[in-house]
């Protein structure tokens, strides 16, 4: 039994909420890009982060069959490179015949997309959970041992930092960028001026996926494990970052992830007891002695009480959502409006 | 006219291979968040089917499974349900396997239709009160309005005297939690927090932060593949937990495969089990032994129990009419009437023909049917020995 105060709040609070926040964001990316240049939600994007992590575990496993242990992240890299494959594969066959068409049929289609591979994944790999790193992650102490992290932690959020670095020095400085941002805006006028919009598709894909690839691969990180419903259970508070970012805003998906992610975690905050917790500091301030009694009474019984009931987790990203489609449609950075 | 000719001779040919058929459903959750825990469950109804089958079959008819996937989740068991009963016209379901799915599948579809759910495993205590004026809904596990009470008495046993309870938002963990939320305090512990958790989430720190400033202890009602081992392992990652209880839907060797067995010595689960001394049980476990099925597994001599009783009380009601399936339940389990034991179908058909009363013992249990159409069960706790969970019947 430990006090839930002080660096309590950021170890156990902040920090799983930015592993978090950093998940969805990259998730985020991807779906907003597809959004904002293809102009229809991709139900199936879950999947493929799904895709990545199994086809990492794969690599993993053969890798072990020869005697080799490979790290996660290694173990990534081709893993990667076929989800962009498949991603790209799965755009020539099923979505752009329907390019030309309304987008309800290609955002149907997705759906249908999004089926097939949930219901591919336990055909090949069976359908019970499969361990992707065993046992318990140990927290590391720092700032004499103020400060607990879990090294998955530190590479999920260094990870992030590093594809989003990548990722908008890619859509401010090259050709492929630029472009990219042209057609998001005006596809009509894209074309017009000579940029071949297919290409535009292709590299959407690419990035989308690569993005997609590196958060299925953080999320088996950060659970240890992997499961079929894995990447569509992210599929929601993913959405509701790309539309409160502003859809077609890569930015905007980033700082969406991280409110969603972060929302998420800290509304399990007992964040009542920690009023208490100042009103008994500044009632021993003032020397007021009933006023502190009173004060750590309460902050006894309600320390163990979240702010709101963890069971709600989904319901907050979805709010968050529908407030933000409420009162400004547009999302945070400007986004388009459907 | 030769061709009209094969083809009526060809549907009559059919006709007759589907009436010499007597068809029940077995929607279980083979995918989902427990399909470790179902795969033998799976295995032992089709060791009661084979059984049956070997010793001349249903009203001399085959007996046939039309197996399903319910998934553990209440929209895919009506979807299976659905079609098991409109499509495939089956005279009767077995298996839901977990209590929101059984629920369900029974209010929306199976109740309507008149088709009687007999589950293998659903325990929470809502099914005892599910139905109204129908007698539909059996099941050959217990209720768990026993098991609560023997986990808070474990609990109270082992010298646990505050907890925090985290359960899952579903109609078998909540169901549970609640129950053993108040035997615990009513033995005099201090439930120091009682929150639900949504399942299938990527992280649950927070909750296990919030509620380790209260107490070492936490009492888990969750699936292990829907968030329960992610529960488990961040508590023990953040120290906010050392000791932990909970129930079945724990109760997998994955958790410990996952987890570590080195990293689950203070966890203890309890779960639906059979007394190993009972004559039906070793008459049981000879059977499963020799068929390869674990026969001391979660749920799985409920699972052949199940299959066998509805093979006996379609039997007995003389029929694979829909209407006849509930008294034929009735009558097959006693108290009165000559002991049946598992595998023994040729002995019950027997009986029966000769206007004999039987009463099916089973593996898992008596299998008697109160008004509610509930049994009594035994327990088990378990805790890992050696990478493996090690049961010891609860008295």
């Amino acid at each position: 039994m430990w006090d839930a105060f002080g660096f309590e709040f950021i170890n156990f609070y902040l920090i799983p909420g930015l592993v978090l926040g950093c998940i969805y964001a990259l998730g985020a990316i991807g779906i907003t890009l597809t959004f904002g240049i293809l102009r229809f939600a991709n139900f199936a994007h879950g999947e493929v982060m799904m895709s990545s992590a199994y086809l990492t575990y794969t690599f993993m496993a053969l890798a072990a069959s020869f005697g080799l242990s490979l790290v996660p992240l290694v173990a990534a890299i081709p893993a990667a490179v076929l989800t962009i494959a498949i991603a790209l594969l799965i755009d020539h066959f099923f979505y752009r015949p329907f390019r030309k068409s309304e987008t309800i049929i290609i955002v149907m289609a997705s759906f249908g997309m999004m089926l097939m591979v949930r219901a591919l994944v336990p055909v090949i790999w069976g359908p019970n959970q499969i361990t992707f790193v065993r046992g318990i992650t140990p927290m590391k102490p720092y700032l004499d041992g103020m400060l607990l992290v879990q090294d998955k932690q530190w590479l999920i959020v260094i990870g992030t930092v590093v594809v989003m670095t990548l990722f908008s020095l890619l859509m401010n400085f090259t050709r492929i960028g630029k472009a990219m941002r042209a057609v998001s805006d005006s596809p009509d006028l894209a074309r017009v001026t000579g940029i071949n919009v297919e290409t535009v598709i292709r590299a959407t894909w690419i990035i989308g996926g690569f993005c997609a690839a590196v958060a299925g691969v953080f999320l088996a990180m950060n659970t240890q494990q992997l499961s079929v419903t894995m990447g569509f259970r992210m599929l929601l508070p993913m959405f509701a970052a790309a539309i409160l970012g502003g859809i077609g805003r890569p930015v905007g998906a980033i700082v969406g992830g991280m409110v969603i992610g972060l929302a998420e975690e800290l509304i399990a905050y007992p964040w009542q007891a920690a009023v208490m917790q100042l009103v008994w500091w500044f009632s021993e301030v003032i020397n007021a002695s009933g006023m502190t009694d009173w004060a750590k009474a309460v902050h006894k019984q309600m320390r163990g009480t979240p702010l709101l009931s963890p069971g709600y987790k989904a319901g907050v990203a979805f709010g968050i959502m529908v407030i933000m489609l409420i009162v400004r449609p547009a999302g945070l950075f400007k986004g388009r409006v459907f | 006219m030769k061709k009209t000719l094969l083809m009526s001779a060809a549907a009559l040919a059919f006709a007759s291979v589907a009436s010499a058929q007597v068809k029940v459903g077995n929607p279980m959750a083979v995918t989902g968040p427990i399909p470790d825990l179902v795969a033998p469950m799976v295995d032992a109804v089709n060791l009661a089917v084979a059984h049956v089958n070997e010793q001349g079959g249903v009203l001399g008819q085959e007996y046939v499974m039309v197996a399903a996937d319910s998934g553990c989740d209440p929209a895919a068991a009506v979807d299976a349900v659905t079609k098991l009963v409109n499509v495939d016209q089956v005279s009767a379901l077995i298996g839901p396997v977990c209590s929101g799915a059984t629920i369900a599948q029974a209010t929306s579809v199976a109740i309507p239709a008149g088709v009687v759910t007999l589950s293998v495993s659903a325990s929470s205590p809502a099914i005892s009160t599910l139905e109204e004026g129908t007698d539909l809904v059996f099941r050959t596990a217990a209720s768990d309005a026993y098991q609560g009470v023997a986990l808070a008495e474990l609990a109270m046993a082992s010298g646990i005297s505050d907890i925090a309870v985290s359960y899952a938002q579903d109609d078998y963990n909540a169901a549970l939690a609640a129950v053993f939320a108040e035997a615990f305090a009513g033995m005099g512990g201090t439930v120091t927090a009682n929150e639900a958790h949504e399942p299938d989430k990527a992280s649950y720190r927070s909750e296990v932060a919030t509620m380790g400033s209260t107490s070492d202890n936490l009492a888990l009602f969750a699936y292990y593949g829907s968030g329960g081992i992610t529960l488990m392992r961040n508590a023990l990652e953040t120290g906010a937990f050392s000791t932990f209880i909970g129930a079945d839907g724990m109760l997998a060797q994955e958790t410990i495969d996952q987890i570590g067995a080195e990293n689950m010595g203070n966890a203890t689960f309890t779960t639906s089990a059979s007394d190993p001394t009972r004559n039906a049980f070793v008459a049981w476990s000879a059977l499963a032994d020799a068929a390869g099925v674990p026969a001391s597994d979660p749920f799985v001599a409920n699972s052949y129990d199940a299959a066998f009783m509805m093979a006996l009380a379609i039997e007995a009601a003389g029929s694979a009419d829909r209407d006849a399936i509930a008294a034929g339940l009735r009558a097959i389990s006693g108290p009165d009437g000559e002991t049946i034991l598992p595998g023994e179908f040729a002995k019950a058909k027997e009986i029966l023909a000769a206007g004999g009363s039987i009463n099916y013992d089973g593996g898992s249990g008596p299998q008697d049917f109160d008004a509610n159409g509930d049994v009594a069960g035994f327990f088990s706790s378990n805790v890992v020995v050696d990478g493996s969970w090690s049961a010891t019947l609860l008295k």
